[in-house]
């Protein structure tokens, strides 16, 4: 293609946007049926290179607009306007099992889109593209605050919304890697939630003394959000995700200190001894750790390790006990949690107690367990090491690629519908899903 | 000194009195807190609202959604915008809604009933910014360092208010960032053969088409539209003329040539990121004169041209001859307003324009653009772009000609949802000088925005087609 004939332009819109935010890519003024590639690459915090790319032919006005034109192959195919988020992988030569995930939220993730003659599939380093430009992606909104918490003998931080509040509150659990998972609780505080994200496997206290915490950790965090003079000490919501769901539950049903507005759990299990706190349940994991299962591609399948789900009440949470809306998330094809089956003893536990219209249940068909804020990438795999075995493997996650992107975003918005509905109106009924509510703004 | 047993009530009207930036607020807040030993915030109202702005980090010519909800329905609310200048001035902006049935209010569907504006108007809050009360006369709203965004706070107060009153109630707020450089934009400082200016590029590999541009007689710098047409496709060079230190002789007087601004653009031109025969000129005021004296040196052939509000010809030459001051040349055609306010609209009469220094308009041949705004009070626009139209029209390259005339525009027009200064200071030395510039609110605004638009078109269809 001749340079001087065509001035190529290309524009992302919004150029700096939240992670949960669609951008619509748009290429303008290329020659009418002309062949290109759309590139995207980042940098991970972790110094890792990531990319992505789909085919295109240009209109017969030489446009191609990513929003509604199909790829025609690439690491997407079809109408896929984020496309280029969801499936950005490791670039050939990388570490394998690498799982992307902000550490620094303070700075953006920044993605250089780019645009390369021709229908490529590698080698994009070595050619010169014909228009390039750079994508900030935020966890954080501006006025947003960052606030590290160690009072009470906590491992937390604190991410305040911008204003004078009062806000909504709400505690962020993580899973079984531990250490301080920041990313979610910067993006709800992002939409108004004042939120603690929680390190309740590896915080300071339990490298130091070697011992685990109890359930007074959790409801210390609690007390750190009722008390806070910007949070709304009756308006506070538990959020958690593979095993911080277990402690969610626990605490959701068991604990008489915290008065709980509503609780979304994600790759949840209520299976547990009822009795005691985080020790207790990585024994019982540890117990039952024959029933893991290893593929032929060597990665390790957790489920069955609480299946069947027990009958014994003494080995699962009552959730017939709980007060307050329950958000269950669950991928249908989730290899590490028995996700499923976990829902539906769940459903029937809560049916029989008479309180399962406070349960929504989400199901995702073919997505896995980690379903994280939409447009990151999926992992069906990844390197991970338990806290209590400190092992090194690969688990499996599960779920295929396309799949699990789309129910990240649909789970996402209803999320933030489910929050929203439970910590901001005065009439919390069962929250509506329909399109009019658009959870994110 | 706060003391501990101070009633909620005293403490949200304590905060509530303070229009400050949210950081302090929430300073005191903390104070409370620590002071008190457990004071409570107890919201009276029953619901917390949400108040959210998509995106919250735009490109000040971006449209900005501004929405509340969880509101009590059929209620007044004010929705009020604040944000310091570089300088630390307070400039603010609010509006009078009424809540939908479902608690909602929609910047972008509902007419705002009292304010700073009226009616339905999604980017209000931001080009009716205006000084808060008790601010410096004469301000000006300019970005200076480019690369730094503008903070704006918007907040959601109760009933319908006037911010600076100091009684109302905050239920929510977001902070918004306004940017003149997207991310990826390479800004440059350009030292060499005698010139003084700023180059931006666009992120990717280029070469772009580029745009000069050139601002009027108030001097300095000016690098704000540049980094918004980088931020959209095309490499922009700023250029000082005047009133910059690092351009010889006095700052007061203009001492730079022709050779000067087609050294400008032949270095646009030349550049290895920029695509020779895709280079345009904008000028606004006094550098409208300049933009059409370098369109019609012979050898010059710009893709197209952009005037807005300026003349034809100057009271000042070049150099070449003797060079004088603005104040030296002009001020005996200088108006006063009953305020004392000077208009230099008469400077630019056809009348008082030097014959010689009359540009040679028959000998343009480039597309263009030629922008009025009809209440500008500091050039004779209107009678100078009677003089380009007659003047083409006469050789027969009437097509070369788009004229735009906005009703109610001032001379300032800018890039959009930004304020207009309907006055500002001009000048503290020898005297402390405040020059009209014109533009009434409204039509102002939607002036820049129209502008803006038809302006980024225009350089689309000849610079990239």
């Amino acid at each position: 293609m001749d340079k001087t004939q065509y001035c190529m332009k290309l524009s992302v819109q919004p150029s700096r946007g939240l992670v949960d935010e669609k951008f619509t890519i748009l290429v303008q003024y290329a020659p009418p049926g002309f062949r290109l590639t759309i590139h995207a690459l980042h940098k991970s915090d972790d110094g890792h290179s990531w990319e992505a790319f789909a085919h295109y032919t240009t209109s017969a006005t030489g446009t191609v607009n990513v929003s509604e034109d199909p790829s025609l192959g690439g690491t997407y195919s079809g109408v896929e306007q984020m496309g280029l988020l969801w499936s950005l992988r490791p670039v050939p030569g990388s570490s394998p099992a690498l799982r992307l995930r902000k550490v620094n939220v303070q700075t953006p993730m920044e993605v250089t889109i780019s645009v390369y003659q021709g229908h490529q599939t590698e080698g994009f380093m070595d050619q010169v593209q014909l228009a390039g430009t750079v994508v900030e992606r935020w966890y954080m909104a501006p006025g947003v605050r960052r606030v590290p918490i160690t009072e009470g003998g906590l491992t937390a931080t604190l991410f305040l919304p911008s204003g004078p509040g009062p806000f909504p509150g709400l505690l962020d659990l993580w899973g079984g890697a531990g250490k301080l998972v920041e990313y979610r609780a910067a993006l709800l505080a992002s939409h108004g939630i004042a939120s603690l994200a929680l390190d309740y496997l590896t915080p300071k206290i339990t490298m130091e003394t070697g011992k685990m915490v109890t359930n007074d950790y959790f409801e210390t965090a609690y007390r750190v959000l009722e008390q806070h003079p910007q949070i709304i000490g009756s308006r506070i919501a538990m959020f958690g995700l593979s095993l911080g769901t277990s402690m969610t539950l626990k605490m959701a049903a068991y604990s008489k200190v915290m008065k709980l507005r509503c609780v979304v759990c994600v790759g949840a299990s209520h299976v547990q001894p009822v009795v005691g706190s985080v020790q207790e349940l990585l024994d019982y994991s540890q117990k039952n750790a024959g029933k893991t299962r290893i593929n032929e591609d060597n990665q390790v399948i957790y489920r069955n390790l609480m299946l069947p789900i027990p009958t014994d009440p003494a080995f699962k949470v009552d959730v017939g006990r709980l007060q307050c809306p329950l958000l269950l998330v669950v991928g249908e094809d989730d290899q590490n949690w028995p996700a499923y089956e976990a829902a539906m003893d769940m459903k029937d536990m809560m049916e029989r107690a008479g309180n399962s219209h406070l349960l929504t249940i989400l199901l995702y068909p073919n997505a896995g367990h980690l379903i994280e804020p939409p447009y990151s990438p999926h992992t069906r795999f990844g390197a991970f090491r338990t806290v209590n075995t400190r092992e090194k493997v690969v688990a499996l996650w599960g779920g295929e690629m396309v799949a699990h992107s789309r129910a990240q975003e649909d789970a996402w918005r209803k999320t933030l519908v489910f929050l929203r509905e439970h910590l901001y109106s005065t009439n919390p009924g069962a929250a509506s899903f329909s399109t009019n509510n658009q959870g994110n703004n | 000194m706060l003391r501990v047993h101070m009633s909620v009530t005293a403490i949200r009207q304590l905060i509530g009195v303070k229009t400050v930036q949210c950081a302090s607020v929430c300073r005191s807040v903390a104070c409370l807190h620590r002071a008190g030993g457990g004071v409570r915030w107890k919201s009276s109202y029953k619901q917390a609202p949400l108040l959210t702005a998509t995106p919250v980090r735009g490109l000040i010519d971006e449209q900005i959604s501004i929405k509340g909800r969880f509101l009590r329905p059929h209620c007044p609310v004010t929705v009020c915008a604040q944000m310091h200048s570089e300088d630390g001035d307070l400039w603010e902006a609010f509006a009078h809604y009424n809540t939908k049935a479902d608690g909602t209010i929609d910047l972008t569907r509902d007419h705002s009933v009292g304010g700073t504006y009226l009616g339905c108007e999604p980017m209000g809050l931001f080009w009716g910014l205006q000084p808060a009360p008790g601010a410096r006369e004469g301000l000006r709203l300019r970005k200076k360092n480019v690369e730094t965004p503008f903070v704006v706070l918007m907040s959601l107060l109760e009933g319908h208010v006037s911010p600076s009153e100091g009684q109302s109630t905050e239920l929510a707020a977001v902070t918004t960032e306004r940017w003149y450089m997207a991310p990826g934009v390479r800004r440059i400082d350009i030292r060499q053969d005698g010139l003084v200016g700023t180059l931006f590029l666009p992120p990717g590999p280029g070469p772009f088409p580029a745009m000069l541009d050139l601002w009027g007689m108030g001097g300095g710098l000016v690098e704000y539209r540049s980094a918004l047409f980088a931020s959209r496709g095309y490499a922009s060079l700023s250029l000082a003329y005047i009133g910059h230190k690092e351009l010889p002789g006095p700052q007061n007087k203009l001492n730079v040539d022709d050779l000067y601004f087609k050294s400008a653009y032949h270095f646009l031109q030349d550049h290895d990121q920029v695509c020779g025969d895709r280079v345009g000129i904008i000028g606004l005021s006094f550098g409208v004169f300049l933009t059409l004296r370098l369109a019609t040196q012979s050898g010059l052939k710009p893709s197209c041209v952009i005037c807005i509000n300026g003349p034809i010809g100057s009271t000042i030459s070049l150099p070449g001859g003797r060079s004088v001051s603005f104040e030296e040349r002009n001020s005996k055609y200088w108006t006063y307003n009953d305020q004392g306010h000077v208009s230099f609209k008469d400077i630019s009469l056809p009348a008082n324009i030097s014959p010689e220094s009359k540009v040679k308009l028959e000998f343009l041949a480039s597309p263009l653009m030629c922008i009025v705004g009809e209440d500008d009070l500091s050039t004779s626009n209107i009678e100078n772009a009677d003089v380009i139209e007659e003047t083409l029209r006469n050789v027969g390259k009437s097509h070369l000609l788009t004229r735009l005339s906005y009703p109610g525009a001032g001379h300032l027009i800018e890039p959009p949802y930004t304020p207009n200064s309907r006055a500002s200071l001009w000048s503290v030395k020898p005297k402390k000088l405040i020059t009209l510039w014109g533009g009434q609110l409204a039509p102002h605004a939607a002036a820049q925005e129209d502008a803006w638009k038809k302006i980024l078109d225009f350089m689309e269809s000849h610079l990239r087609q």
